[in-house]
């Protein structure tokens, strides 16, 4: 028997292309011996879809012509299994239910990675990859990841942080204390979207309120921080479940600019190979990063810590900013679904795409295992031998 | 008007015998549909009820024969309500009521079948001496119920039959088709499914596992534990194995080929079908001779003393416990719990658990032990052993009505395990001690001895005693009456209900009940 493992992505997020190639790679990946991948695409309006023309990144070209041949569809849970129900079914042209053993979910931003997918996974009660709700949740609010690494001792740069509204009804005073307690050049970015989107650094005071109006069109809540000199990023994956896990080698991306851009992420990056993008694998980039292995180590071991900080499963990607002059490091950004999975680094640490997968499998039942040890549903009912109005209450007969 | 009296009470007796079948088909249902042992239990539990209803039928048919018809009809609506009357007091009294499986309906539909091909044959041939036959024979099927039930059973025999036939072949497909798959077979008379359940738990700190549930230890169980629960990810199958006759070992482990093996113990269980303890050995070690066949290693416990006086003749298990590289030494048991060291070699393991009594001590061993085999760390067998929880019913600790403690032992019902609840009784020092049971079956010749010292057990462990049942209980009385227990706080009753509400009357924060060894219905008497 193959375990059937249903693979998420799209989504109602800015980065639904690259959550797109990021699938595609992943499918083309997975052990077809072991596992029966069936693709669900969730559209930018939220449907659901199946169908085997997603497997191809080609048909994604043009998207009207590809939605008509896919099949909506919706997860349900049936007894003990969940089961993936078609909703085109007519009377005589029917598709079977499809037993789900396992979800994969290969999202990127809002409405999806933040936790929202899993929240979803946990209610219909079904194995999954990737990092709970918590952690997931953590991972997405940049001021919330920042508390928790204060919380835990773990190194990061401290904020500003505001809402659109507050910013709006006390603009000069907001802007006097970034003045006063950042200072230029500073990083104004909203907290909760990835992949750069919205990310400004600025140099001077009169740049300031045009790069905040910008980061407050992409989302409510805005954060200030100081632009680390002598700038190198250097970026970790850890995998593994919060009990084990293990760092990957150091990346240090190559900029073409003083941060990295959405431009440099994923459309730079687009040089035709085979005829398919490649997004954050093909990024230029340095791997592994050069650093000593004092440093290295370092970055590694505080990678582990933030991992288990936050309670993270699956494959994660943290991103540093390390001053190159000083030495010091600073925990950026999680991603709790990195682009591509991370897959490049683990390659260079040995694991093959098609076994990295095999072991985010073994986290996600792990997980569960873990999960059906502890008690969630009491088998006996109280409701059986309670006396409902009655004067004792619920301490009725056994 | 004479053929409205007829078929109106043809009726009225079809419907009061289905009411019947209800409570005849429950008891056979609860003797695992075996007809040999539903029948030996009508013989034990004939009561003067079935007598009465039996001359009433007997009236019945002679008012049909002396073609008193309005009466014939009067006659069978009275019949009617007293059947159902009593259904409604059976069911209310139940403690494992019915299930309508499949093949519960299959049996009801036979038993329908028959009514209904006799009443046409009555209807057609009415006047000749067939159809005449025909309607004494749905009255006298009606008045011996048992009999019908009977019927349905063998006219449903063949379909049942080609319905395994199908089921046991689609489980050998799954297993087969599930690559690298582990399975693990555990039998013993006594000890499996606590020992299933801790293996259980343990393993699943490292793989996928899926095991029997509650105590499915049937050919037909395990077939459908795996046609139902596993799944393509699936990496351990934990296999309960139970026997109540030669070879019943064998036919399970030719379905799942088990590599892994533990044999928790030998002792007195269903003797009745065994005859021998010597049969019940080489039975269990059935799992023994499959597992070496498949290459693997069969762990067997000599805590069992049955099992260590016959080690000899089967040199190849893998025999853990006192004398071997693989023991439990200092041991320190509490009310709450134990503490204790697993010896692997050299290797010492130190040990926690809440479960109750030395049994368990002996079920963690050899849980502990096949999880290391099967590279489980000592750290995760450390945790995993001290999360372990007593299942329901099983020397269960609960906090009870108007603050007193229940040891719930209910689904207990072997003599060790029985020595050892009231050991753990005995431990709450300074309580009031309360137990009530109905005592152990199934043990064959040693049935009289192994409740004669539950019963010494009892007297020596606890302050009163509540025995349900009279005539099942009293090797139990016997051994009561022969200490110097305090007969006026040994008390008989008919029902566990009965013997809850004595208990009921004193429970407070210092008394303490265990319950026994509750069994279903069909051995309260």
């Amino acid at each position: 028997m193959k375990i059937n493992m249903a693979v998420f992505f799209g989504c109602r997020s800015v980065e639904h292309e690259v959550s797109i190639i990021s699938a595609v790679q992943a499918m083309r990946a997975v052990d077809k011996e072991k596992y029966n991948v069936i693709p669900v695409y969730v559209a930018k309006n939220g449907t659901s879809y199946t169908g085997d023309r997603l497997f191809d990144i080609e048909n994604y070209k043009n998207m009207e012509s590809l939605l008509t041949t896919l099949h909506p569809v919706t997860l349900l849970r049936e007894n003990d299994r969940v089961v993936m129900r078609f909703l085109d079914n007519k009377l005589f042209k029917k598709n079977e239910d499809k037993n789900i053993d396992i979800c994969f979910p290969i999202v990127h931003g809002t409405n999806c990675e933040d936790g929202t997918l899993a929240g979803y996974f946990e209610y219909l009660g079904v194995p999954y990859i990737s990092c709970d709700i918590i952690s997931a949740a953590v991972g997405m609010d940049k001021k919330v990841f920042k508390d928790v690494l204060a919380a835990h001792n773990l190194p990061m740069l401290d904020c500003i942080c505001f809402t659109a509204k507050e910013y709006r009804a006390k603009q000069k005073e907001t802007l006097k204390k970034i003045k006063d307690e950042i200072g230029f050049p500073l990083i104004v970015k909203p907290v909760n979207l990835g992949s750069s989107v919205g990310i400004s650094k600025v140099y001077e005071e009169n740049k300031l309120a045009e790069c905040i109006d910008l980061a407050v069109s992409f989302a409510d809540k805005v954060l200030v921080e100081k632009a680390v000199e002598n700038l190198r990023e250097i970026n970790c994956s850890v995998l593994g479940n919060t009990d084990e896990c293990e760092a990957s080698v150091l990346e240090e991306p190559v900029m073409s600019d003083d941060i990295l851009s959405f431009s440099d992420k994923y459309l730079k990056g687009g040089k035709k190979q085979g005829g398919e993008k490649q997004g954050m694998a093909s990024l230029s980039r340095k791997i592994p990063a050069d650093l000593d292995s004092d440093k290295t180590n370092e970055i590694k071991d505080l990678s582990k810590r933030i991992f288990k900080a936050l309670g993270c499963s699956g494959v994660v990607r943290i991103d540093y900013l390390m001053n190159d002059k000083t030495g010091e490091v600073f925990a950026n950004e999680i991603n709790t679904i990195p682009g591509s999975l991370a897959f490049y680094l683990w390659r260079e640490s040995g694991i093959e795409y098609k076994e990295l997968i095999d072991r985010l499998v073994d986290t996600a039942f792990y997980r569960q295992r873990k999960r059906d040890n502890l008690t969630f549903v009491y088998e006996s009912n109280i409701l059986e031998s309670a006396n409902i109005g009655g004067a004792k209450g619920t301490k009725g007969k056994l | 008007m004479e053929l409205f009296y007829i078929y109106s009470a043809l009726l009225l007796v079809a419907a009061s015998s289905l009411f019947s079948l209800c409570f005849q088909f429950q008891m056979l249902q609860q003797n695992s549909y075996y007809a040999s042992r539903y029948f030996k239990w009508i013989k034990n539990s004939f009561a003067v009820t079935s007598v009465i209803l039996s001359l009433l039928y007997f009236a019945l048919t002679f008012l049909f024969t002396a073609k008193l018809y309005k009466y014939f009809f009067i006659f069978a609506a009275v019949l009617f309500v007293i059947r159902l009357l009593l259904m409604i007091r059976r069911t209310k009294k139940s403690i494992k009521p019915i299930v309508f499986t499949a093949r519960v309906k299959r049996l009801f539909a036979a038993a329908l079948l028959v009514l209904v091909l006799l009443t046409l044959l009555f209807a057609l041939r009415k006047e000749n001496i067939s159809g005449q036959l025909a309607m004494l024979l749905i009255l006298l099927l009606s008045s011996l119920t048992p009999l019908l039930c009977f019927l349905s059973l063998l006219i449903c025999s063949p379909v049942e039959k080609a319905f395994n036939r199908y089921y046991i072949n689609d489980a050998k497909k799954i297993l087969k088709s599930q690559k690298g798959l582990i399975v693990i077979g555990i039998t013993g008379s006594y000890g499996k499914t606590t020992t299933k359940f801790i293996l259980n738990r343990i393993l699943s700190e490292k793989y996928n596992t899926v095991c029997t549930p509650k105590s499915f230890n049937t050919t037909l169980g395990v077939v459908r534990t795996i046609r139902e629960n596993i799944k393509p990810e699936t990496q351990v199958f934990i296999c309960e194995m139970g026997a109540k006759k030669k070879n019943d070992i064998k036919e399970i482990c030719d379905i799942v080929n088990p590599k892994y093996g533990i044999i928790t113990s030998v002792g007195e269980q269903h003797l009745e079908t065994f005859k021998t303890l010597d049969n019940v050995f080489s039975t269990k070690f059935e799992l023994l001779d499959s597992v070496e066949k498949n290459g693997g290693v069969c762990l067997a416990s000599l805590d069992s003393p049955a099992i260590c006086e016959r080690a000899g003749k089967k040199p190849h298990a893998l025999y853990i416990g006192k004398g071997t590289n693989y023991y439990t030494s200092d041991i320190k048991s509490s009310p709450l719990g134990s503490e204790f060291v697993l010896n692997i070699k050299d290797k010492r393991l130190p040990l926690r658990t809440k479960l109750l009594g030395a049994h368990s001590i002996s079920d963690i061993m050899a849980a502990a032990l096949l999880s290391n085999m099967l590279g489980v760390s000592d750290n995760d067998i450390i945790g995993a052993v001290a999360s372990l929880t007593p299942h329901e019913h099983r020397l269960q600790l609960k906090s009870y009505i108007n603050g007193s403690t229940l040891l719930d032992d209910a689904y207990n019902s072997n003599p060790v395990g029985s020595t050892e609840a009231l050991k753990v009784l005995g431990s709450f020092e300074g309580m009031r001690k309360t137990v009530i049971t109905p005592g152990m079956i199934e043990l064959g010749d040693m049935e009289y001895e192994a409740n004669f010292n539950l019963g010494k057990a009892c007297a020596e462990n606890a302050d009163d005693i509540i025995l349900v049942g009279k005539n099942y209980t009293k090797p139990i009385a016997d051994a009561i009456n022969e200490t110097d227990f305090n007969t006026e706080r040994l008390h008989f009753v008919s029902s566990f209900k009965e013997g809850l509400d004595i208990f009921l009357n004193y429970a407070d924060k210092n008394s303490v009940l265990l319950i026994e060894n509750d069994l279903p219905d069909n051995y309260l008497k």
